[in-house]
């Protein structure tokens, strides 16, 4: 018995020490994003303290004269990430609602899962597609025809005003479209998947098409959970990196014309981080990463607030 | 039936095969395009696939050679990444799913952790320049390690939380029902009942990070030639890439290709193998 | 005088029947919410005592009380006094690990841990043991002998727990209960899961325990109370409404309740 009680003394000591660091690595996560706020505020504390709010509002991005403002890299990330998102979001539930819905059964998880492969793909792959494959082929052909058959159609002229080069604003949201889908497609499958089944037959049962059950019952009660998917969609594509070097032409301008190069926060960084000479050059780039930092904070605390509001449903 | 309900009905069956005609139209637009980039992908990474690839280090311009140095630095740095994520993720996970399950603590670290599942790499890469390659002074391999284990954590710790609490109950009634301490039921009951998904979370945080650029970029840097010294610049594949890719020279450009094709069959690879290992979707 | 107070003792004994577990004035909380109301019981040591009660009425719960295995969840506590041998275990200095060497549970479900079937044994014993390989296989075989089931597995030792029918899981889980040598064994439903013939193998095992072990099960089939039991409480919305010997209880009830639901009336 006293061997026992020697036993149970050491289990509780091994028992505290275990529980001790599985807690401290639980709050070395939240370590790891309080260190990601603090840094990039420290970092761009040089820039900040130079420009002031001023920043935000500058479209001049001169390394010469140590002149930074933020607003071609905000303005580029807003609007090639909103384009992504209008032709994402339909193609994205248009494909979920074919899976759910219409899907012959044994195609159903075969191509579920190819959509979650896809989703796994390194955004690399997708931009060096987008240089060498898709620009080319818009240049020759999508963006010259665009440009004659708009050419005397106003605010469209402006909108699509050449020359082509292929890359650009819209070669960008066109390819961040297809990296967003996969994620859009396979969180709204799983939504329209919490949805229960007796719902769906009562509607039916009143006489219901299938599109107007799609439409009446399940998208109203899956409507948040979509809004969190299409969040984080925009999470993503707000701070999509490689895919969008590649192609948006790195140009420090807001232009009207979707077809001219321009650029976003994260490209800027991964193009000029490593060559950036002078502190407030490389503070400038740091507040850009500041300013990406708070944009997808906010986008993707919001998506997950709301998928787990629609998760406790499903699982209630 | 009267002909106005008739045509009514008739409107409604309309406009519903043209909303399903346009979802088939949808799901064939969105898998014909992501077979487009496949098939490109493979058709000119093919054209480039040689033993010399595997075998030569990457070479001067203009120059034919392969991609050893760069496909080592991913190896080394994916294995330093993985060696220090893992144990933080696995153990901030059982802290989450078991110690911890009911605690405030825990709905925090899974909201922020979610949120770094999800927050861009680039972030990352500052962060970890500021924490090491700025204190230090120069960029290192070791600097890009950590980056890459930063995306590591989150990954895990999601896979190894949810894995737990799949992990039924009364089997840790039972375990201490016979006098086990609590890490003993967790290291020989609950981590036994949940190996198989745990081991797929870290496959799929290898599958994650063997394709991340953006970190790597002002971390570990490249490097032309061989370097096995963690504490300098070293080469990787996805970084090497996306500087050959952007060169103008034909055969940086075909081994850009070539990488691209070997990293897509990694991911996917390790991917596939980390979903059946559970045969669940996670 | 020493050896006049054993003789006494021993005199009581054959009487009435040594106390094993005294339960006095116990309260149960789940949250705000109260689930035993001042339950006060003893339970006599080497026997079987059955718990029986509708659905809800706390007899899992009292149970559960007895190793405090209710500890691993936040928001529930236990105030009263249960005395094992005399000294409260709800006290806290209790040693929990400790208290469930002592007092071991099978549970509804079979629980075999995912390992081979020699190690769901060796497990618990080699948490407070250091045994050599061959008392090892020896411990191992007996406890799997007293829980018959030996016959049946001895030919595949290493195969995993939970290749076994759910009747062989349930011994395996008796088996591990008793390999750690306890003094009371709590058997919370151990039938509910298991067909009819099972169900009798784990009653026979049950009768035969009662020799070494003091025997506490929860169940909500009267007739297996009747069958296995020497005393019963009946139980009712966190209430204990009866306690008396088996055969009372089933024939001559003192309470309308217990008479109404021995007969089917509720429940």
């Amino acid at each position: 018995m006293r061997e026992r009680e020697a036993t149970v003394r050491r289990f509780a000591l091994t028992d505290l020490i275990f529980r001790s660091v599985a807690k401290g690595s639980a709050i070395l996560v939240l370590l790891i994003l309080s260190g990601v706020a603090v840094s990039l505020v420290f970092g761009a504390w040089p820039a900040l303290s130079k420009f002031g709010p001023a920043f935000l509002g500058t479209e001049s991005w001169n390394p010469v004269t140590e002149n930074f403002g933020a607003l071609a890299p905000i303005y580029g990330t807003v609007v090639t990430s909103a384009i992504a998102l209008l032709i994402a979001v339909p193609i994205g539930i248009g494909i979920a609602v074919f899976l759910t819905e219409l899907c012959p059964r044994p195609l159903r998880r075969p191509i579920a899962i190819a959509v979650e492969l896809l989703a796994g793909i390194p955004s690399i792959i997708y931009g060096i597609w987008g240089l060498f494959v898709f620009a080319p082929f818009l240049q020759r052909t999508v963006q010259p025809f665009i440009i004659s058959a708009f050419h005397d159609v106003p605010v469209l002229n402006s909108l699509f005003a050449g020359p082509p080069y292929g890359i650009g604003m819209l070669t960008s949201a066109l390819i961040l479209a297809i990296m967003v889908l996969p994620f859009i497609t396979s969180i709204t499958k799983d939504v329209f998947d919490t949805v229960p089944t007796v719902l769906k037959e009562s509607a039916y049962g009143v006489g219901c098409t299938t599109w107007e059950v799609m439409r009446r019952i399940v998208i109203p009660y899956t409507r948040v959970g979509i809004m969190g998917g299409v969040m984080l969609g925009l999470g993503r594509a707000l701070g999509e990196t490689m895919a969008v070097t590649f192609v948006i032409g790195n140009a420090h301008r807001v232009s009207a014309s979707l077809f001219a190069p321009g650029t976003t926060i994260s490209a800027t960084i991964a193009n000029e981080f490593t060559e950036a000479d002078g502190e407030i050059y490389t503070s400038s780039l740091i507040a850009l990463g500041l300013i990406l930092f708070v944009m997808t904070f906010i986008i993707l605390a919001a998506a997950r607030a709301m998928l787990m509001r629609i998760e406790r449903r499903a699982g209630a | 039936m009267s002909a106005a309900s008739s045509s009514l009905y008739s409107r409604r069956k309309a406009r519903n095969s043209v909303m399903m005609t346009l979802c088939v139209v949808a799901a064939g637009i969105g898998l014909a395009w992501l077979a487009l980039i496949l098939g490109a992908l493979l058709w000119k990474g093919l054209a480039g696939l040689n033993l010399a690839v595997f075998t030569e280090m990457t070479p001067p311009p203009g120059e034919a050679g392969g991609l050893l140095n760069a496909i080592a630095g991913s190896v080394a740095m994916t294995v330093i990444a993985v060696a220090v994520g893992t144990p933080v993720g696995i153990l901030a996970g059982t802290y989450m799913a078991e110690y911890g399950r009911f605690s405030k603590l825990t709905v925090v670290v899974r909201f922020i952790n979610d949120i770094l599942l999800s927050a861009p790499s680039i972030i990352i890469g500052l962060f970890i320049y500021e924490l090491m390659v700025r204190p230090m002074g120069h960029f290192s391999a070791l600097a890009g390690a950590v980056a890459l284990a930063m995306l590591v954590i989150p990954v895990v710790v999601r896979t190894t939380e949810d894995m737990l609490n799949l992990v039924p109950n009364a089997l840790r009634e039972a375990g201490t029902a016979i006098g086990a301490p609590r890490w003993i039921v967790i290291r020989s009951v609950a981590y036994r009942a949940a190996l198989s998904g745990i081991v797929t979370g870290v496959l799929l945080a290898v599958a994650r990070i063997s394709g991340e650029t953006a970190p790597l970029l002002f971390t570990a840097l490249s490097n032309q030639f061989w370097s096995s010294n963690l504490n300098a610049p070293m080469a990787s594949l996805p970084v090497t890439i996306f500087q050959f890719a952007l060169s103008p020279y034909e055969e940086w450009q075909q081994l850009a290709w070539t990488g691209a094709l070997i990293i897509t069959f990694t991911v996917l690879g390790l991917s596939i193998f980390a979903r059946s290992l559970t045969g669940r979707r996670i | 005088m020493l050896s006049n107070e054993i003789i006494t003792a021993d005199v009581i004994n054959a009487a009435t029947p040594k106390t094993k577990i005294e339960v006095k004035n116990l309260n149960f909380y789940y949250g705000e919410s109260k689930a035993l109301k001042d339950i006060t019981l003893s339970l006599p040591e080497r026997s079987v005592t059955a718990f029986i009660g509708p659905s809800g009425c706390g007899k899992s719960t009292l149970l559960r009380v007895f190793n405090r295995i209710y500890e691993l969840y936040p928001k529930q506590r236990a105030d009263g006094e249960v005395r094992l041998d005399g000294e409260n275990i709800l006290d806290r200095s209790q040693d929990l690990n400790l208290l469930r060497t002592k007092i071991g549970m099978v549970f509804q479900k079979p629980t075999p841990f995912p390992m081979s079937i020699y190690e769901n044994i060796a497990f618990g014993i080699r948490l407070y043991e250091k045994l050599s390989k061959a008392e090892m296989d020896e411990r191992v075989e007996q406890a799997l002998k007293r829980a018959a089931l030996w016959t049946e597995v001895k030919d595949k030792l290493d195969a995993s727990g939970t290749s076994l029918s759910g009747g062989q899981q349930q011994r395996l889980c008796i088996a591990r209960t008793v390999a750690v040598k306890p003094e009371v064994i709590l058997l919370d439903e151990p039938c509910s899961a298991l067909d009819p013939l099972s169900t009798a193998r784990i009653e026979e095992l049950i009768d035969e325990l009662q020799a070494d072990y003091t025997i506490v099960i929860v169940t909500h089939n009267m007739q297996q109370a009747a069958r296995v039991s020497a005393q019963t409480a009946f139980m009712y919305l966190g209430e204990l409404i009866e306690f008396d010997k088996t055969e009372k209880i089933f024939t001559s009830p003192r309470e309308k309740r217990t008479q109404d639901y021995i007969t089917g009336r509720f429940g």
